[in-house]
């Protein structure tokens, strides 16, 4: 790994500040709830993505490692739909 | 016949310290994705929920979550620090990083203190939010005010122990003992720092913006 990524971290941390303020302008658009919260959703795993690859350093890691870190997350996918599966039925009632 | 077979290290540079805090990080992970699943369980079976900023602080929190962000930026400036020698721009660092982290909690702690003590700007907004009689905003006011101090005090003890982890490597570093050529436990307080950041950036959001 390159010793000095300073201008990548600062670039990085101006990126996680404009996604923020994004966020918070994106409430108080006049937009349908289900629009808002793919918008929300999308700049959060953004800035999750920016956060773990650049300031955890995982896009220096070994394909083998980065792979392991990303398996629990159709893990947590099961797990939800393991809770909510019957909420269909709810919605229905 | 001799023969040499190169094998690679599929965990390549990585020191088992860092894999072990990689393998802590996905298990409090699912901790987490426990939380938030459940979370947004009881959420969708609840005949209603508040819209965000009815009851909670959004400014005040995106201003905490801003300086999480900032904490971040400078947890990664001290490794920078150290790779490159610079046992001054650790110390610096670690403490910026340190004192922004105070700063979070003491916001949450006011942001707490501001909710069980109540005030007549709250119960106005807790009328309006469906807790029609509530003065304050406890766990037990209802499933909503559950999840929010469930989640985030559960993350906010996160934060004080990334807070004494940090306390503990700056006195290691005013005692000489990270170099350019030793700087792993550095970095594997920076993992922990970043995954704490990262789930609340994901807290944020679903808890306070959605």
């Amino acid at each position: 790994m390159d010793k000095d990524h300073k201008k990548t971290y600062i670039y990085n941390a101006i990126a996680l500040a404009v996604l923020t303020i994004l966020e918070l302008g994106v409430i108080q658009l006049p937009l349908a709830k289900m629009g808002q919260i793919v918008l929300l959703l999308t700049f959060a795993v953004t800035k999750m993505a920016l956060v773990a690859m650049i300031f955890m350093h995982l896009r220096y890691e070994t394909k083998v490692l980065r792979r392991i870190l990303f398996l629990p997350i159709p893990a947590a996918i099961y797990f939800a739909w393991g809770i909510m599966y019957d909420m269909s039925y709810s919605w229905l009632q | 016949m001799n023969e040499t077979i190169a094998i690679q290290d599929p965990f390549g540079k990585a020191t088992t310290g860092k894999l072990a805090m990689w393998l802590f990080i996905i298990m409090d992970g699912l901790s987490f994705g426990g939380l938030l699943i459940g979370g947004a369980a009881l959420r969708i079976a609840a005949p209603s929920w508040p819209n965000p900023g009815e009851i909670l602080n959004i400014p005040l929190t995106g201003f905490n979550t801003f300086l999480l962000i900032c904490t971040s930026f400078t947890m990664v400036m001290a490794l920078n620090s150290i790779e490159k020698g610079n046992q001054d721009g650790l110390k610096k660092f670690l403490m910026l990083t340190m004192v922004g982290g105070i700063i979070f909690l003491g916001i949450q702690i006011y942001e707490y203190s501001h909710f069980i003590m109540g005030s007549p700007e709250l119960t106005h907004n807790l009328a309006g939010a469906g807790f029609a009689g509530a003065t304050n905003f406890i766990p037990s006011t209802g499933t909503y005010a559950a999840v929010f101090f469930a989640t985030t005090c559960f993350h906010g003890l996160h934060v004080l122990s990334g807070v004494i982890y940090i306390g503990c490597i700056l006195y290691a570093a005013n005692l000489g003992r990270y170099t350019a050529k030793n700087t792993d436990r550095v970095e594997i307080l920076g993992l922990y720092w970043h995954f704490v950041d990262l789930i609340w950036i994901f807290v944020f959001t679903v808890i306070y913006l959605i």
